[in-house]
């Protein structure tokens, strides 16, 4: 039987999971996304169930409060990201890994010794713009139309090239005319604001929100969707997303093995498909 | 507009530590010549490249290009102003194709163009095929013309004919003549190969030690005492 709710994960994995590609079709190794998420979350969940006149009149909460919230939720992260990437985005490889790795830590123990954000207990009840998952997966398929669409545009123009010339050879790419810094820059703040929007969506779909969305776990997971999807195109990340976030349901029938299995594929998945599933094409 | 000088080295010096690799060094290049530099293994060639091209910066001493220090230029902005250059050891963006190589250094969508440019160095059919597919020889002529698909002004060779068989380096040399009109280039070019170097360039210019030890027209160069000191050691 086919699970609308799984679907909706789903969707929801491969947004997160075109988050990271961003960066990495850069050459960047950025585990922030599960922040700005997080972020994107907290401010929708805040705004949603502390300003009453976003609520409306009706039972359901208005379409148009949800959209406000990404109105706002957008350009905070957008200028976090951008004051955040100027200095972090001068690390590089393994480094700028750790560094977003404690970014995201950071942000979770802000999070959860803060009562305004939640703190421990997380914010609850918050209103539903939908009444059941069929709503939010259309919701979370328009918003990964976006951002697929614009991932794939993005292959064909200067600015993608040059992103991918930077994660080929950075020093040929500065001496060819390569603003580096300002182009990883640009995707790391791309990065940010998809990740964000995902999480405004999220956290009215799980109806509560809580720091432990910023864990370690998520960044390493969103990195597996990108790993074993592949990072050359838009594509792979997107089937990653997808597929890895069904697996442990699907498997959910073999028990606590599942969990073996999933780790399996995230071990095994760069040995024997280094470039991912979706594949440059060649000619 | 030849004669007029495009780049000047001022009493340039590079340190790295106690490594003085480039040490007083101080000449300029007229427009539309070609200039060699030659000189062992160390001598400071590819550390002048860097500071010229804004990958390195100069311990003091400056470099002036049209008339304008390039002090603190990043690598892009300096080839923007029209300094390009080729790698020593090859850096062509290797997973992607030809045509997006050279799209990558004009800084725009013509494919076009970029075929145009592939023709002048015989790659026209390997348009589509990724960059690190290709043959040695083709990988050093596609950066090449990679470099010429930034509209240089001055363009800066490290080694083109490294790995070269006779035959290409005789193409090389026709290849560089025809460009250099064609885009009315300055080129610098550094290279091993003497005999090649001879029958290029307008003049050398000698490095060792990160020193100008000579500096003037190939038969001028050649005769030198101290280049052939450098190169074969002191007499008995």
């Amino acid at each position: 039987m086919f699970d609308i709710s799984l679907f909706v994960l789903m969707l929801l994995g491969a947004i997160l999971a075109l988050a990271v590609y961003l960066p990495m079709r850069a050459g960047q190794l950025s585990l922030a996304t599960p922040g700005f998420y997080t972020i994107g979350g907290t401010v929708a969940a805040l705004l949603s169930t502390t300003v009453p006149e976003l609520g409306g009149s009706e039972q359901i909460y208005p379409l148009a409060s949800v959209f406000l919230e990404l109105m706002l939720a957008i350009p905070l992260v957008a200028l976090l990201a951008f004051l955040i990437g100027k200095p972090v985005l001068k690390l590089k490889g393994i480094y700028l890994a750790i560094a977003t790795i404690a970014l995201v830590e950071i942000l979770r123990v802000v999070l959860l010794s803060s009562p305004w954000f939640g703190a421990a207990v997380g914010i609850f009840a918050i209103p539903q713009p939908f009444e059941g998952p069929e709503g939010y997966a259309a919701a979370f398929a328009v918003l990964l139309g976006i951002t697929a669409w614009g991932c794939q545009r993005l292959e064909t123009e200067p600015l993608g090239r040059e992103m991918a010339a930077i994660r080929n050879d950075e020093l040929a790419a500065r001496c060819m005319g390569v603003h580096s810094e300002r182009v990883k820059l640009i995707a790391f703040v791309l990065s940010a604001i998809i990740a964000a929007a995902a999480g405004v969506l999220a956290a009215h779909y799980f109806n509560s929100w809580s720091a432990r969305q910023a864990s370690f776990d998520a960044s390493i997971t969103t990195l597996a969707f990108v790993v074993l999807g592949g990072s050359r195109t838009w594509l792979g990340p997107v089937i990653g997303g997808l597929v890895l976030t069904a697996l442990p349901e699907l498997l959910r029938p073999i028990g606590d093995l599942r969990l073996i299995v999933f780790g399996l594929v995230i071990l095994l998945g760069p040995i024997f498909i280094p470039q991912g599933l979706i594949q440059q094409k060649r000619s | 507009m030849i004669g007029s000088i495009s780049l000047e080295l001022n009493g340039l010096n590079v340190r790295f530590g106690g490594l003085q690799a480039l040490d007083q060094l101080s000449f300029s290049l007229q427009q539309g010549e070609i200039f060699g530099l030659i000189g062992p293994n160390g001598a400071g060639k590819t550390t002048l490249f860097n500071v010229i091209t804004g990958l390195t910066a100069a311990t003091s001493g400056e470099v002036r290009w049209q008339g304008k220090t390039t002090a603190g230029l990043r690598p892009d902005q300096l080839c923007n102003l029209g300094i390009a250059r080729t790698f020593q050891n090859i850096r062509v963006f290797s997973d992607l194709s030809c045509i997006d190589n050279l799209q990558i250094a004009m800084g725009c969508n013509d494919r076009r163009a970029a075929l145009e440019l592939l023709g002048i160095v015989e790659l026209q059919e390997k348009g589509t095929h990724l960059a690190g597919s290709l043959a040695y020889g083709e990988q050093r002529r596609l950066e090449l013309v990679r470099a010429l698909a930034t509209k240089p002004q001055l363009l800066l060779l490290d080694e083109p004919a490294a790995g070269m068989n006779p035959v290409e380096k005789q193409k090389l040399q026709l290849l560089l003549n025809t460009i250099r009109k064609q885009f009315q280039l300055t080129i610098l070019i550094i290279e091993h190969h003497v005999p090649l170097m001879m029958k290029l360039c307008d003049r050398l210019a000698v490095l060792n030690f990160g020193r100008c030890i000579a500096i003037g027209s190939p038969q001028e160069v050649q005769e030198d005492p101290l280049v052939i000191e450098a190169y074969l050691g002191r007499g008995a």
